[in-house]
Parts: structure tokens; C-alpha cells; sequence
């Protein structure tokens, strides 16, 4: 392989900027992928990928072109995955950023960005939807000039859609974005910068090669855990998988070599041989730690052990994910969840769904918090119901982040106000454009998890973006506030909330559990509690009349579906204490708190 | 087996909360109707002594005269027991000196009239007519030919309906003096007009209320409420719905009627030209002996005096207490009571009590 004939790049961009129709159409014009066999967004390989539009398992494609091997590693484009958006960066060289030519410069064009140089890569800027009759380019080239820095000739402009300037986009990647450098040594370093779970070839890593070679049968060793295997198999994807016999500095490909579990890959770490050992490992990556925790639990008590199957399956191709058994009074056996953010958890929860076929409750989530107790010792606390008593605490520390919202300038007062509800510390604006701005905030990452995409969204007729990144802990007049049903507290209803919301929440709280407990027998009182104090309260009243006023005719039939119908309803209540809930009841209080 | 139910599914006018088996009356199908209906009492019915024989609709009343001689004709197939509890539903418009020969000649002891509401919003609304003194007057009509036994129905909770206009109406059944009254709450069936103009149930609350006022009213009046829905003077609790309450066996004849005979339950079909062309049986449902219990259970708590544990024993050799569990623990609760062999719903439950059977069944 000649290494000045290679060029490895990712396509970076905001959500929806194209990035995957882009991937698709250089694909087909490098002949990877015959037209006829296009299936939109062929490196979106899950459904839930194409279907939201997004990616979110990395994919790597080597492709041929005037010569040249182009290998394209396409990146999540969302927030949560930013580290996984920075893993596939350090493969790469060179960056091509797609820009929206309707919407311009949003949040996840300038973090990309950022991640970008970081890596120091050569970036190519692309002004994507050309052919859109609402398309402004001249307004995008000026943003990209004034904000990001950019020369006005560097600009590409194409159209993914009809194929329009991809061409000439293929040729820049060579033109502009350097080859692999010549490495000094023969050492193999080959980075890991994703991994997934094969049934046939055990966990399968996707590496790109610093230095030296891999070949089949060589002996390799995982540089963090010193931990040997034999390589069984590997190759590089045109998308389709093929074998090669050996992998070497400047590639990027996959290595099978019978590895049981997904630990045994850590993404970021090097993969070097016995034949050639290197004696230091390439830079890898800061772990990235779950900032989102959600109690998963199945409704059907008996499906736990499917739950905890589907969560290993999932775990196998998803490092980040985090899970370990968890007991709630009132939904009995399930998983404290750890995720890397909302979007993260979303798309747990839809492939429990979707894949696995679980009907799963999942509690309001919330953030991880450090707690500094009276003995001076400090630990995390990933669930509000394991908060200790307040007694013990001293401090209560919540993640704060640093957000980036993009809205046209008549919305600033309304982001401002909202930002400012939400416990956010003005910083700066900037202005992308005479009409558009860039607005920082500091704000608690609890608030972001509870409803801040919502309200955004409201607040902003969809018209924001919006990007954060996480600056640490900071002190925060934070309590615990319990939910009571019947007297009975419900451990999956409580809720860590900042002192002078807790009030507005425990009503919101109490009014879906009035709204979605239906009458019993007897009076249900509903509270909710801050310590001993109540600070919210209504009721349920008994039951009136549950009876069908008339038999007709001896005819039994319809009392007889009634009673079923009503009997098979019981059956998948929550109890909490001698109150019957119907499991929705937990999903109906996370989706009415934004109302 | 000894009850059996005739339907006569004729109607002059189709009331807005009605979704009974029912056609308008249409002369030329009325003959072919009472032919199909005699050849499927002849063909099912094994010569047992009936003891409830119950016409009912529709409105077997708008029948004309020669259309009623040939029902009461075929009818005659039946062997009654000389205290056979005869009845036939009617509209007291319905009721002249000529009907009444024509019932007091077939044997018939019990009438049940449609009173439903005496309110006038209330009547427009169900799409009725009614007035009082016309209906004391047949009343009375009634009683000098010997029937007084006289079911009168009533249907509260209709939207817009006060506590007021029940107390009223309830007064007024009273000041009537029949021996049995019946009282629905109004249930918004499919396929009803009601339905169709998306009309909306009262609150619980008010129903509740309603029910309460009814209950004390009638039982202070003398009646004894001894169903869900049904009062009685005493000694004239409805034996053919008693047959019911008790899970007996009983024959069902006519369009869209239902019967229950050795462990068989059968709906006739609701299609009239079906019924003509003597396709009667629609569906026919073998219940085991666990539905069979289930259906002691859900028919016997209707009554205010409960199910007779001995019976229970008697009929399937089995304690009712082993075969549902959760009575004992209902009993702990006081929601289920136990007195004298009889095993019932508290009467506080009495209207939840969809609510206590789940718990057992």
C-alpha cells in the first residue's frame, strides 16, 4: 500500500445537515456501492439510525479513488457521542464539515468543529442543499468566514441530494487533507476506536493503523490490560466486509481475534504485536462516564431476566452503556441505567423496545451527584432514592454544564428567560450573523435532563440548536423530595429538585398520579414530602360505582368481557402498598412535567 | 329448567338509549317472525313445567291483536305450573280493554311497563312520551282485571338530570304502588343514538348519589332492595329474574335471545331474515364447571342476600371459600359479609361491586 495514495476523513456536521446523504453518495460514485443497491444512508446500519436520521454506531468504508484508498469513518453527529465523535477524529486526518445552506452554522457544527482542530485535522468546509429553493449560500459563506475562520475560496458548495460538487469534494480530500505520515518505526500501534459484538467473530475491533502491521494469525497484545490474542481474521469494510491478509500503518480495518467480551476491547487503547511490541501506547481517550441515570424496569415482573439479557446483548456493541441491578418496593426488579445523555437513553429505551420486544417503565432520570457528607468524605449518588439522610450531608454537589444555543435573534429573550428559569449563569452572545446569535449559559445538567429540550423547542418554534459541554460540580441548594401514595413512599417517584422548585414539581407530580390512579375502594391520600414536611397534597376519592346497572336478559356475555377485561387490568398494576397502579402512571408523570 | 324468555323484538319507535335486539314494526315480517319463533320452540323445547314464562323486547305490546292471539297461541306449547309467573312487557299506551283480554285469556300475572322517567327533558331526551295520570288510569285498568302485579322501570343518571328530578320521579313511582320497580342507570351503549351524538356519562359522584337517594326512598316506601337494581314488595321479587341471579337454566326464544341449558349457553342470531330462515342458534358456548362457579359468583352477588354457600356445595361438592380464597380475606375486610348460610357483598359495596368480584374471581 502506498501511503501517499491514502487519505482517511470522517464528515462532520449538525444533525441533519446531510452528513449521511453526503456518505451515501460518495459511496456510490467511488463505486463501493453499485446504485442499484443504494439503500439511502448505507452506513447507517441500525434502523433506529435511519429512521431518526442519525448515526450512532461508528462505521468505517474503504474506497477507491483516481488511484487513491479513501477510508471514511463516519461519526455520530449528536451531543451524547461527542467522545465517540472525537474517537473517530484521531483516526483521520482530515475532516470535511457540512453546513446546511438553509439553516446555516448550528450547536453541533461549531462542537464538531472544535473537536476537529483539537485533532488537528485539516478541515474542508462544505455548504450542503445547494439546490433547496430556500438555500442562502452567500450568507452561509459569510458565516463560515466570520465565525469559523475560513477562506472564502476554501468553500465547497454541493448538493448530497442530486450529486451536485461531490466530485469536487473527492477531489479536495486529496488535494487538501495530508496522507498517513511515514511512521519512524516498525512497531505495530494500531488505535481502537470502536468495537462491536459479531456472533461468528467474537468482538470485532475497528482499529486504525499508527504504525507497523497486523496480519493474520499474529499475536497481539491489548496495550492497558496486557492481555494476548491471536488474530483469527481481519480486513477492512468497501462497505461489505472484506479479508485481507494483513492491515498496515495508515489503514483503517477490522481485527477479529476470538475475543469473548467486549471489556477485553477498550476503545482507545492500542492493539500492538509480540513480533513487533511497541513500548508505548498511542494517546488514547478519557473515558467517558454515564452523566444520565434511569431506572429500567419490565412491566411484567417475570420478564426480568429477558431485560437483563437484552441489556447485555446491547452492552456488547455500546461500551458506554452502564447497568447494574436495582430493587424498587413498587416496580420490583429492574436496572439502574447509566447513559451518556438523554438522546443516549432514548435510544436504549426504543431498542428494548424495538429489538428486544420489552415493555419496560423507565423512571424520570437524573444526573449523578456528589455529596459531600459531615465526616468530609465524598460519594456519588446515580439514584435519588439512595440519597443519604440530610443529617449526614453536608454539601450536595450537581454536574453543571456550559451550553451553546443557536437561535435566530428574536428568540434571544426567550432562551434568556428560559435559561434564567432554569438556574443558568449568563455568559456570553455572540452573533453568527446580523440574525442570528450564539448564547452561553451555565446551567445545572439536571435541568437539561427534566424537560430543557422541550421547553426549547416550545420556546423557539424548533428553531434553536443547542450543545453542551460538561465543567464540573458545583454546590447547589438541592433536596430530596419524596412522593407518598396512600402514606406509602414511593421510592421510584423520588426526586433530587433544587429547593425552590420543589414545590411546583411535588403539584405536578401529585396531579398525574391524580389523573392516572384510578379510584379504589378506599380514599387515597397523595403527598409530596420534603423530610416531614408536606408540600403538596390531594386525594383520590373511593370509589363510587363500578357495576353494570343492568343484566339484560339473562344475557351474561358483556358483564362476563367487563369483569375480564377489568380482572386482566388488575393483573398488571404496580402495587404500592395496598394502592393498585397502573404501570403507565410512571410513564404519564415523566411526560406531564413540562405541561 | 323450568323459565323461559320470549323476544318479540317489534317496535313503533326506537328510543335513543336502546340497543335491544329490535326492529321497527313492519306488518309482513311480524307473521313470518311468530312461524320461525314457533318452529324453534317446537324444535328445542323438551316438555319441562315452566315455572317464569317472560315475553319481552322490543315491545310485544305494539303487536295488533291477531299478531298477539297467534304469539299467546304458541306459547300455549308451553306446560306451565299453575303458579307460573307469566309476564309480558308493555307500553302503557298500548294498554286498552282489548289487550287486556287477550292477556287475562292467555294466563298472563305480571305486566312490566317502560315507565322510565316522568321528567319531560328526561322523556325528550330518550326519545318517550309518557304522562302520569294516563299511566294511574291504565294502572288501574290493569288491577281490575286481576293484574297487580306491575313492574315499572325506571332509567336515572341521564345527562343533565338533578337530584331533584330523581327524587321527583321516584316519589311519583311510588305514589304508583307497584309491586316491583326496576331502575337503570343509564348506560351509553354502541350503536345507539345516544352514542352517535357523543353523549356524556354523569359524573360517578352524582350517580352515586342518585343511587343512594333511590335505594333509601323505595326501602323507607316498603320495598326491598334485593338486586343491584331491583325492589320489591315483599313476596314479589321478579322469579323469573331470580332464575338468573341464581345461575338456573332457562330457555331463550326469539331474535337475538340468549338460553342456558345443560351447560350450554346460546345467543340466537340478530339477524332477522337469519331468524326467519330458521337459523336460530348464532353461538353456543359450553361452559366448563370453573365458569360455571364464575358465573354463580357474578350473577348471586348481585343479590342483596348473597349466595347460599350450602347450595354452592350441593351444586359442585366443592366450599366456595376453597375455590376463591379471597373470600376470606373480604370477609376480614367486612367488603364481603357471611349471616345464616348466606355468603354476600357488604350493601356499602353493593355498587362497587365490579370492583370486589375481580378480587375473587
Amino acid at each position: 500500500m502506498e501511503l501517499n495514495k491514502t487519505r482517511n476523513f470522517s464528515i462532520i456536521a449538525h444533525i441533519d445537515h446531510g452528513k449521511s446523504t453526503l456518505a451515501d453518495r460518495i459511496l456510490e460514485l467511488t463505486g463501493a456501492v453499485d446504485s442499484r443497491d443504494m439503500k439511502d444512508q448505507i452506513l447507517d446500519n441500525m434502523d433506529l439510525e435511519r429512521e431518526r436520521g442519525i448515526t450512532i454506531k461508528l462505521n468505517a468504508a474503504e474506497l477507491k479513488y483516481n488511484g487513491y484508498t479513501l477510508h471514511l469513518i463516519d461519526t455520530p453527529g449528536h451531543v451524547d457521542f461527542s467522545y465517540e465523535v472525537s474517537r473517530s477524529l484521531a483516526s483521520c486526518e482530515g475532516a470535511l464539515l457540512l453546513v446546511d445552506a438553509t439553516q446555516g452554522i448550528e450547536a453541533q457544527t461549531l462542537a464538531n468543529f472544535y473537536l476537529a482542530l483539537e485533532n488537528n485535522l485539516e478541515i474542508i468546509p462544505v455548504i450542503n442543499k445547494i439546490d433547496l429553493p430556500n438555500a442562502d449560500v452567500d450568507k452561509r459563506i459569510d458565516e463560515l468566514v466570520n465565525v469559523l475562520g475560513f477562506k472564502k475560496e476554501e468553500i465547497l458548495l454541493c448538493s448530497a441530494k442530486t450529486g451536485k460538487g461531490v466530485k469536487e469534494i473527492l477531489d479536495a480530500i486529496i488535494e487538501r487533507i495530508p496522507a498517513p505520515k511515514e511512521s519512524k518505526t516498525d512497531e505495530t500501534k494500531a488505535l481502537i476506536f470502536d468495537s462491536y459484538f459479531d456472533s461468528y467473530r467474537g468482538v470485532v475491533a475497528i482499529v486504525r493503523l499508527f504504525s507497523g502491521s497486523i496480519k493474520k494469525t499474529d499475536k497481539i497484545k491489548m496495550m492497558q490490560t496486557g492481555e494476548v490474542f491471536e488474530v483469527t481474521e481481519l480486513g477492512v469494510n468497501t462497505p461489505a466486509k472484506e479479508s485481507r491478509d494483513e492491515l498496515v500503518n495508515g489503514e483503517v480495518g477490522w481485527v477479529a481475534a476470538s475475543i469473548k467480551d467486549i471489556e477485553g476491547v477498550s476503545v482507545g487503547d492500542t492493539i500492538t504485536t509480540l513480533r513487533a511490541e511497541a513500548k508505548e501506547e498511542l494517546p488514547g481517550y478519557k473515558e467517558m462516564k454515564p452523566m444520565v441515570y434511569s431506572g429500567i424496569f419490565p412491566i411484567e415482573p417475570n420478564k426480568f431476566d429477558a431485560l437483563k439479557e437484552a441489556l447485555e446483548k446491547l452492552k456488547l456493541n455500546d461500551a458506554s452503556l452502564r447497568y447494574e441491578p436495582e430493587t424498587s418496593e413498587a416496580l420490583g426488579f429492574g436496572f439502574r441505567c447509566g447513559f451518556l445523555g438523554l438522546l443516549h437513553m432514548d435510544i436504549i429505551k426504543e431498542r428494548l423496545k424495538r429489538e428486544f420486544n420489552l415493555d419496560i417503565i423507565a423512571t424520570s432520570p437524573n444526573v449523578i451527584y456528589e455529596v459531600l457528607l459531615t465526616d468530609n468524605s465524598i460519594i456519588y449518588v446515580d439514584s435519588p432514592s439512595s440519597m443519604p439522610e440530610r443529617v449526614k450531608i453536608k454539601e450536595i454537589r450537581e454536574p453543571y454544564v456550559r451550553a451553546n444555543i443557536f437561535v435566530p435573534s428574536e428568540y434571544i429573550g426567550a432562551i434568556m428567560k428560559l435559561c434564567q428559569d432554569k438556574r443558568g449563569t449568563y455568559e456570553s452572545i455572540e452573533y453568527i450573523n446580523p440574525t442570528r446569535a450564539d448564547i452561553h449559559y451555565e446551567l445545572p445538567l439536571s435541568e437539561i435532563v427534566y424537560d430543557f429540550f422541550d421547553k426549547l423547542k416550545s420556546s423557539t418554534k424548533g428553531y434553536a440548536s443547542f450543545d453542551y459541554e460538561l465543567i464540573g460540580y458545583k454546590a447547589s441548594d438541592l433536596v430530596k423530595m419524596d412522593i407518598l401514595v396512600n402514606y406509602v413512599p414511593v421510592d421510584a417517584l423520588t426526586q433530587i429538585v433544587h429547593r425552590d422548585f420543589a414545590y411546583e414539581r411535588g403539584k405536578k407530580v401529585i396531579s398525574s398520579l391524580r389523573k392516572m390512579i384510578p379510584r379504589q375502594l378506599f380514599n387515597i391520600p397523595l403527598q409530596a414530602s420534603i423530610g416531614a414536611k408536606v408540600i403538596a397534597r390531594d386525594n383520590i376519592p373511593e370509589l363510587r360505582k363500578d357495576v353494570l346497572a343492568k343484566c339484560y336478559g339473562g344475557d351474561i356475555s358483556r358483564k362476563k368481557k367487563l369483569l375480564e377485561k377489568q380482572k386482566a387490568g388488575k393483573q398488571r398494576m404496580k402495587m404500592i402498598g395496598k394502592v393498585e397502579v397502573p404501570p403507565e402512571t410512571f410513564l404519564a408523570v415523566l411526560e406531564d412535567k413540562d405541561k | 329448567m323450568n323459565a323461559v324468555y320470549v323476544h318479540i323484538p317489534f317496535c313503533r319507535h326506537i328510543c335513543s338509549y336502546c340497543d335491544f335486539c329490535k326492529v321497527l314494526h313492519i306488518d309482513n315480517f311480524v307473521d313470518d317472525y311468530l312461524d320461525a319463533l314457533q318452529d324453534e320452540i317446537l324444535s328445542t323445547y323438551d316438555g319441562e313445567l315452566i315455572k317464569t314464562l317472560y315475553i319481552g323486547g322490543g315491545t310485544p305490546s305494539c303487536l295488533t291483536s291477531k299478531e298477539l292471539i297467534k304469539l299467546f297461541r304458541i306459547l300455549e306449547n308451553f306446560k306451565k305450573t299453575p303458579d307460573c309467573e307469566y309476564t309480558f312487557e308493555c307500553n302503557p299506551d298500548d294498554i286498552t280493554d282489548e289487550l287486556l283480554d287477550i292477556l287475562v285469556s292467555a294466563g298472563v300475572n305480571r305486566v312490566s311497563i317502560g315507565v322510565e322517567s316522568f321528567d319531560k327533558n328526561n322523556l325528550k331526551f330518550m326519545e318517550r312520551n309518557l304522562d302520569y295520570d294516563d299511566l294511574a288510569h291504565k294502572l288501574e285498568l290493569l288491577r281490575n282485571r286481576g293484574i297487580d302485579n306491575i313492574n315499572l322501570d325506571l332509567i336515572y343518571a341521564l345527562p343533565n338530570e338533578t337530584l331533584n328530578i330523581v327524587k321527583s320521579d321516584i316519589k311519583k313511582l311510588i305514589s304508583l304502588n307497584p309491586t316491583h320497580i326496576s331502575t337503570y342507570s343509564l348506560i351509553i351503549e354502541d350503536h345507539t343514538v345516544l352514542k352517535t351524538n357523543n353523549t356524556k356519562y354523569i359524573s360517578e359522584d352524582l350517580d352515586r348519589k342518585m343511587y343512594d337517594i333511590i335505594v333509601k326512598s323505595l326501602e323507607k316506601s316498603g320495598y326491598k332492595h334485593y338486586e343491584v337494581s331491583n325492589f320489591a314488595k315483599p313476596g314479589y321479587e321478579s322469579k323469573h329474574n331470580m332464575n338468573y341471579w341464581l345461575n338456573n337454566e332457562y330457555y331463550g326464544f326469539g331474535l337475538g335471545a340468549t338460553g342456558y341449558k345443560a351447560g350450554l349457553r346460546y345467543t340466537n342470531t340478530k339477524n332477522l331474515s337469519e331468524y326467519i330462515h330458521g337459523k336460530y342458534h348464532k353461538e353456543e358456548v359450553l361452559t366448563n364447571i370453573k365458569e360455571q362457579m364464575d358465573n354463580e359468583i357474578m350473577l348471586g352477588f348481585r343479590l342483596l342476600d348473597g349466595i347460599d354457600v350450602n347450595l354452592f356445595y350441593d351444586k359442585y361438592g366443592l366450599n366456595i371459600q376453597d375455590v376463591y380464597p379471597a373470600i376470606k380475606e373480604l370477609l376480614k375486610t367486612h367488603e364481603l359479609r357471611y349471616k345464616s348460610g348466606m355468603l354476600s357483598i357488604s350493601p356499602e359495596y353493593i355498587y362497587v361491586m365490579d370492583a370486589i368480584l375481580v378480587k375473587i374471581l
